[in-house]
């Protein structure tokens, strides 16, 4: 008995030691790699400066197109992330500022995440890699449930995301593989016009965001000018009373929701394609360059 | 409460401790601790269905006696048509039901006849499928006098519900483990470390080769329609390595767990992938199942003695049966249809017992023929698990029709950011170790043993599937 108790006690060692080795492997590749996705890029940047930085879900990556900015001399650049909720892009933001990060104004697609307060576990879990090596991360996740494991169990914060920050994504990392989502200044572009859209607003209603007012009172500290927009939805979306009901929660909310309407500009309900994208981001610069977001 | 929990991870040592201390001293000791554990088990799924557990435990029990100690064949019937017929009752009832009762009410409707069918708002309890036929065959065995019923309840109780085995098998035979369960374990630390290799090996099938094939083979059975040829053809591969990975990895841990209690249980797989024809495959595939198929059903039914035409009837009865175990569905029994359909024209030609020795590769035609073979066996085995995989049997038409008609072969980019081809490395490596190690239980004992382990725990941690967590297959049948 005592030997196979010894026999089980190594191979929990090999288990425990096998967890702390691969732990360092992937945080050290992902300490590193700094194409693959827009939060690695952030954490392993050093102050950049931008007159204007798009914030906010896939409709921000999928509508924003940063080049239009640049081509009017205004530097910019879109850090949307599709499946981000305003808790996952406060954080960015605080990152960013971590990373000394200068910026003038912040244009902040709010919309759809205004209905609730929910988080994202996907986009979560691509923060994961720099939970030890950033205090930002680990105080904006210092509340939830799992934090304690995540934090002090070594490899489990990459067991329990395997399929966002596990073997395949450390793989192609550690070859130094690019992703397209951080082409084009971030802007991701949608090809096509879709096809029987959809999408249901009726069960939604905005509601206060502690992830945006945190975004606002980060701005208000280190003088960032915010602009909160909404963006446009395709025309089978009945999406009036849930943007106007923006207006009453949230009264700073730019709505540009009717700016682009006919359904060729849509890769899907939610989604604007290069075109609409195109006619969108031009309409958001000129009024822009005209001061027409007030402070 | 699953295999590849950390509630498991938990319940096991715990068991393993008591068993081993507080137990230790006597056989009745140790059957108590396991009976005890292995209703925790079986009530950490659905409390409710322990009832029904001890009931069809219980039943089995008294008719056993009652066959046994019957001096007239009428009584002895009754008592054993008792049994099954309660038995099956459960089954049918739970399993079975809804789908007589729809197909039935299809049928009525097919012919003009409207009605809507009552059905049962009913979940399928755990490892029905699997105690149940552990009781029946009892007391077959009882019935035929090939064993003594067993007067001890609780070692009777923990022959039917011994946690490894209770919710997908391997289905036991009262020969093999009653005696083993009568007689005081001894710690046999050769034997425990074999169990705990298996375990882990078990959990590299699971985890690692079961749960990655099973994101693809969704991706593709789910999307069929936008699939072309390559993706469809492979994903009928990575479902067959998905079943494969999923149920022998299961068996694996049952098997291991049980070699910690110092008890052994019928081996389930001996690497069917590697058959040389049909008849080879299931003999080596859930080999509990086919076994107790033949021997309960088949030869009663005159097995391979008669006419060609009666030993095809049995063939279809055994294989449609077989079909219809895993679930109540018509792709299930089109499944059992299409290996009956393999399996005849051998025994037409007196060939379904020409692949029984082992063999060995070299570089000759005859090593060539038997790869070939392996391939063929392995295609057409890929091809039956369409219907088995898909929730329809249109729906498997559908994707046999677009897979032999699409005859586009470039990889397809996936929903979930995967190519259609991306998992053919792995799984060629995962052959490769099983192939090598086809003449032993598990891979990592022998030589180089802690390299071979350490290499398995690396797998389990950095490839396994954690996050898009799958339950084990056969624990819905």
């Amino acid at each position: 008995m005592k030997k196979f108790l010894l026999f089980v006690s190594k191979i929990l060692l090999v288990m425990l030691l096998s967890a702390i080795v691969l732990d360092a492997i992937y945080t050290a590749v992902y300490l590193k790699s700094s194409k693959r996705n827009k939060i690695e890029y952030v954490f392993n940047s050093h102050r950049k400066n931008f007159d204007v930085v798009f914030l906010g879900s896939s409709r921000t990556q999928n509508h924003m197109m940063a080049k239009l900015f640049i081509d009017k001399g205004i530097t910019a650049y879109n850090f949307g992330m599709s499946g981000s909720k305003l808790d996952e892009t406060a954080l960015l933001l605080k990152l960013m500022l971590e990373r000394k990060y200068k910026i003038k104004n912040i244009i902040l697609d709010v919309d759809v995440n205004l209905n609730s307060n929910a988080h994202s576990d996907g986009v979560t879990a691509m923060y994961m890699p720099y939970l030890q090596a950033s205090t930002t991360i680990q105080n904006h996740y210092k509340t939830i449930p799992e934090y304690n494991k995540l934090r002090y169990i070594p490899f489990y914060r990459y067991l329990a995301n395997d399929a966002k920050i596990g073997f395949r994504e450390v793989f192609f990392s550690f070859a130094g593989k690019k992703s397209n989502a951080l082409e084009n200044f971030g802007y991701f572009p949608l090809k096509g016009v879709g096809k029987n859209m959809s999408y249901d607003l009726s069960d939604y209603s905005p509601k206060r965001n502690f992830a945006y007012e945190e975004i606002k009172t980060i701005c208000k500290k280190n003088n960032i000018h915010l602009i909160a927009i909404s963006t446009p939805m395709c025309s089978a979306c009945d999406s009036n009373a849930y943007f106007n009901s923006i207006k009453a929660v949230y009264p700073e909310v730019y709505n540009y929701e009717n700016k682009v309407t006919d359904d060729k500009y849509f890769s899907s309900c939610g989604h604007m394609n290069v075109e609409g994208a195109t006619l969108f981001t031009t309409i958001v610069v000129n009024d822009f360059i005209q001061n027409k977001f007030k402070n | 409460m699953f295999f590849n929990s950390f509630q498991f991870a938990f319940f096991l040592p715990i068991v393993l401790l008591l068993y081993w201390t507080a137990g230790s001293n006597s056989k009745a000791n140790q059957n108590y601790i396991l009976i005890l554990a292995s209703y925790y088990f079986y009530s950490c799924w659905d409390y409710r269905f322990l009832f029904l557990l001890i009931f069809s435990t219980l039943l089995s029990y008294f008719s056993a006696i009652k066959i046994e100690s019957s001096t007239t064949t009428w009584a002895r019937k009754f008592w054993l048509w008792l049994c099954v017929t309660v038995n099956i009752g459960f089954l049918g009832i739970f399993k079975y039901y809804n789908f007589f009762a729809t197909s039935f009410s299809e049928l009525l409707n097919s012919v003009g006849l409207h009605s809507s069918p009552l059905l049962l708002k009913i979940i399928l309890p755990v490892g029905i499928s699997f105690y149940t036929f552990h009781g029946l065959s009892y007391s077959i065995d009882i019935y035929f006098k090939r064993i003594k019923a067993e007067r001890n309840i609780i070692d009777y109780s923990l022959f039917v519900s011994y946690f490894p085995l209770l919710v997908a098998g391997p289905i036991e035979r009262a020969t093999h483990l009653l005696p083993q369960l009568k007689v005081h374990r001894k710690f046999d630390y050769e034997k425990a470390k074999e169990g705990i290799c298996q375990i882990i090996w078990g959990l590299v099938k699971k985890v690692v080769i079961a749960d990655t094939c099973s994101m693809y083979a969704n991706a593709v059975f789910d999307h069929y329609n936008s699939m072309n040829s390559l993706s469809l053809i492979l994903g009928s591969i990575y479902f067959a390595f998905q079943i494969y990975g999923d149920f022998s990895g299961y068996s694996d841990i049952a098997l291991g767990t049980s070699k910690l209690f110092g008890i052994d249980l019928l081996k389930n797989f001996d690497f069917p992938y590697f058959s040389r024809d049909i008849a080879e495959f299931w003999r080596k595939w859930h080999i509990s199942l086919s076994s107790w198929f033949r021997d309960y059903v088949y030869i009663p039914l005159g097995g391979s003695k008669g006419s060609k035409l009666f030993q095809i009837r049995n063939v279809f009865v055994i294989f449609l049966l077989s079909g219809f175990w895993h679930g109540a569905n018509w792709t299930f029994i089109v499944w059992g249809f299409i290996n009956a359909l393999y399996f005849i024209p051998l025994l037409i030609v007196n060939k379904n017992r020409n692949n029984i020795a082992d063999f060995k590769i070299s570089f000759n035609f005859t090593s060539l023929k038997i790869v070939v073979n392996i391939v063929a066996t392995f295609a057409i085995t890929c091809f039956a698990w369409i219907f088995f995989r898909a929730k329809t049997i249109h729906d498997a038409l559908a994707y046999i029709k677009r897979m032999v008609t699409d005859l586009h072969f470039t990889p397809q980019y996936f929903n979930f950011e995967r190519y259609s081809y991306e998992l053919l490395f792995m799984l060629l490596l995962f052959v490769m170790v099983e192939w090598n190690n086809r003449y032993k239980i598990e891979p990592l004992s022998g030589k180089y043993s802690w390299i071979k382990v350490i290499m398995s725990i690396m797998a389990i941690l950095a490839l396994g599937v954690f996050t898009d967590y799958k339950n084990f297959i056969y624990f819905q049948f």
